[in-house]
């Protein structure tokens, strides 16, 4: 009856956790494609040769936080422009004039977002470096939201994995009130407390497996159909958002969620044996 | 006389009584004292019966002897070994040689008169070749070969004491404790019982029965140990319950 409720319990819980853990490996995967799919822009000097171009590019590429450089040509940078921002009457004005000729850029990407600032100084020192545009509020704001995210998940779960303690707790200690009679005539006997307290411990380890096993069980069959529907149903929103796959997320989830489980089982079952069994007394 | 004894087993001359008390007292608080100064020997074979009026300290000293509570002061040595200095784990195993009875049988109602019995091996880990061959031979001495899938509610309250006699002595202790054994039976279970304590002790366990049954204890001419307010105050080498106004 009662290890009924805590196997739900523990269900629960860990149904949570996993919920709660593909959300944020999810969002950390957004997380992590947009700070590598925001980069800085770096200008040159005025009349800067395409060769000295060339070789702080080089200087750049050359480090470790630097994932890719592209480089926008003058030419280049006036033709996104015209036809971004122009009229076809306007453009004619200027001819074969290139106004922005001194607008050449790299445009910078990173694999470690948390490098950003002290890249930024060591390009703003390169000779021949006019200036940078670093966008760094918006990385900043994505790694915050990251961090409290992960701090709120982190919070409620070990919310609930005292709760899930406490209900296995209260599990044990009615099952040795059931057994008082037949643990103090083990005591009588001889019994060591390996003995009467094997029993237990392996009924809060069980709780702890089913708990964790039927979570695990649904939230691999309910992840792949869940991400399905939600590309189907909101393409537009969701487009060029790619999920983390349901393997790469199951393959951390089982051994996590079991790890839990049977650990939260043992410790819950042996903290109330340990009060539990104290009571129990050889009348005589 | 006893003293010299006393003597002897500590001069290591000859083999170390089964139980020795050396002036145990027992306070449960600042004004129950349940034995005072205690000082008793029971060698290897005896067979002793403690009686006393209620409230003696009779159950103490049960209690006391299967380390169920400590002595306030004093020492206690159980075949030659002081029990105080047993450490937690070493308790369920010192258990295993003494043997215990009480006046209401004590079995486990949901399990048949076989399996009561055979608890008392599985606790032990006793292989199940061993229990199947002991549980029937000991059931039969105590004459139960015919009841073994009995439940405890279906027995008479001498066959229920016998069952847990026989749960007592399956694992063979050297010693066998024994609370008011017939408090709870007629006269005529109540002889089937002693009966039965006296041929286990014959066979060689040293047996220790409380009791208030004063016709038995004048008749079977056994050691008898008196307690009064917790004080030892007669011990007869083949005394009666009588010959001492209690
Ligand atoms: N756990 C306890 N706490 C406080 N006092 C106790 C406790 N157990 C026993 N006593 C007291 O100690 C004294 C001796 O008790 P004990 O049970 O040894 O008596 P007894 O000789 O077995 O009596 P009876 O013949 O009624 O069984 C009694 O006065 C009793 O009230
Ligand atoms: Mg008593």
């Amino acid at each position: 009856m009662f290890s009924l409720a805590s196997i739900a319990t523990m269900a629960a819980c860990l149904f949570l956790f996993g919920v709660f853990y593909a959300v944020i490996a999810n969002f950390r995967a957004m997380i992590s494609k947009a700070e590598t799919r925001v980069g800085f822009t770096v200008f040159f000097d005025e009349g800067i040769s395409d060769e000295e171009i060339a070789e702080i590019g080089e200087k750049i590429t050359y480090r470790a936080e630097v994932s890719e450089i592209v480089l926008t040509t003058a030419d280049e940078a006036w033709e996104q422009y015209k036809s971004e921002k122009l009229s076809p009457e306007l453009i004619q004005t200027f001819g074969n004039d290139n106004p922005l000729e001194n607008s050449a850029s790299y445009t910078v990407y990173l694999n470690d977002i948390s490098m950003q600032e002290s890249l930024v100084r060591y390009i703003r020192s390169i000779e021949g470096v006019r200036k940078v545009n670093n966008k760094k509020d918006v990385s900043e704001s994505l790694t915050s939201i990251n961090k409290v995210l992960t701090v709120l998940a982190i919070a409620i779960i070990i919310i609930l994995l005292g709760v899930a303690v406490f209900l296995i707790g209260i599990t044990i200690s009615t099952g040795v009130s059931i057994r008082k009679q037949e643990i103090s005539i083990m005591k009588l006997i001889g019994a060591t407390n390996f003995f009467i307290r094997i029993p237990y411990i392996v009924e809060g380890i069980l709780i702890g497996l089913i708990g964790a096993a039927i979570p695990l069980i649904i939230l691999n069959f309910s992840y792949g159909v869940i991400i399905n529907a939600l590309q189907n149903n909101f393409a537009l929103l969701l487009s060029g958002t790619d999920f983390v796959d349901s393997g790469s997320i199951m393959k951390v989830l089982i051994p996590l969620s079991i790890g839990l489980g049977v650990g939260i089982g043992f410790l819950g079952s042996n903290i109330t044996l340990g009060k539990q069994l104290k009571k129990i007394e050889v009348k005589t | 006389m006893r003293k010299i004894e006393l003597e002897r087993a500590l001069s290591g001359e000859i083999e170390p009584p089964v139980i020795r008390l050396d002036d145990v007292c027992k306070d449960y608080d600042d004004d129950m004292h349940a034995l005072k100064h205690l000082n008793l020997i029971v060698n290897k074979g005896e067979f002793v019966f403690v009686v006393g009026s209620s409230g003696s300290g009779k159950s103490t000293l049960i209690k006391l002897l299967l380390k169920e509570i400590g002595p306030t002061s004093g020492k206690i040595y159980v075949m030659g070994k002081d029990i105080s200095r047993l450490k937690k784990n070493a308790v369920a195993k010192y258990r295993r040689n003494i043997g215990i009875v009480f006046q209401d049988f004590r079995l486990l109602p949901e399990m048949t008169v076989f399996e009561n019995v055979a608890f008392a091996q599985r606790v032990i880990e006793t292989p199940i070749k061993k229990i199947k061959r002991d549980v029937p031979n000991i059931l039969s001495i105590m004459g139960l070969s015919e009841r073994l899938d009995a439940h405890p509610s279906e027995l008479s309250g001498g066959e229920q004491q016998r069952v847990a006699l026989a749960r007592a002595l399956v694992n063979n202790p050297m010693l066998l404790l024994a609370d008011e054994p017939t408090g709870n039976l007629d006269p005529r279970n109540s002889w089937e019982i002693m009966r039965l304590l006296e041929d286990v002790n014959k066979r060689g366990t040293t047996v220790i029965v409380v009791t208030h049954n004063k016709e038995i204890v004048d008749m079977m001419q056994k050691r008898v140990v008196h307690l009064n307010k917790g004080v030892l105050t007669n011990d007869y080498e083949k005394g009666g319950y009588s010959n001492v106004k209690n």
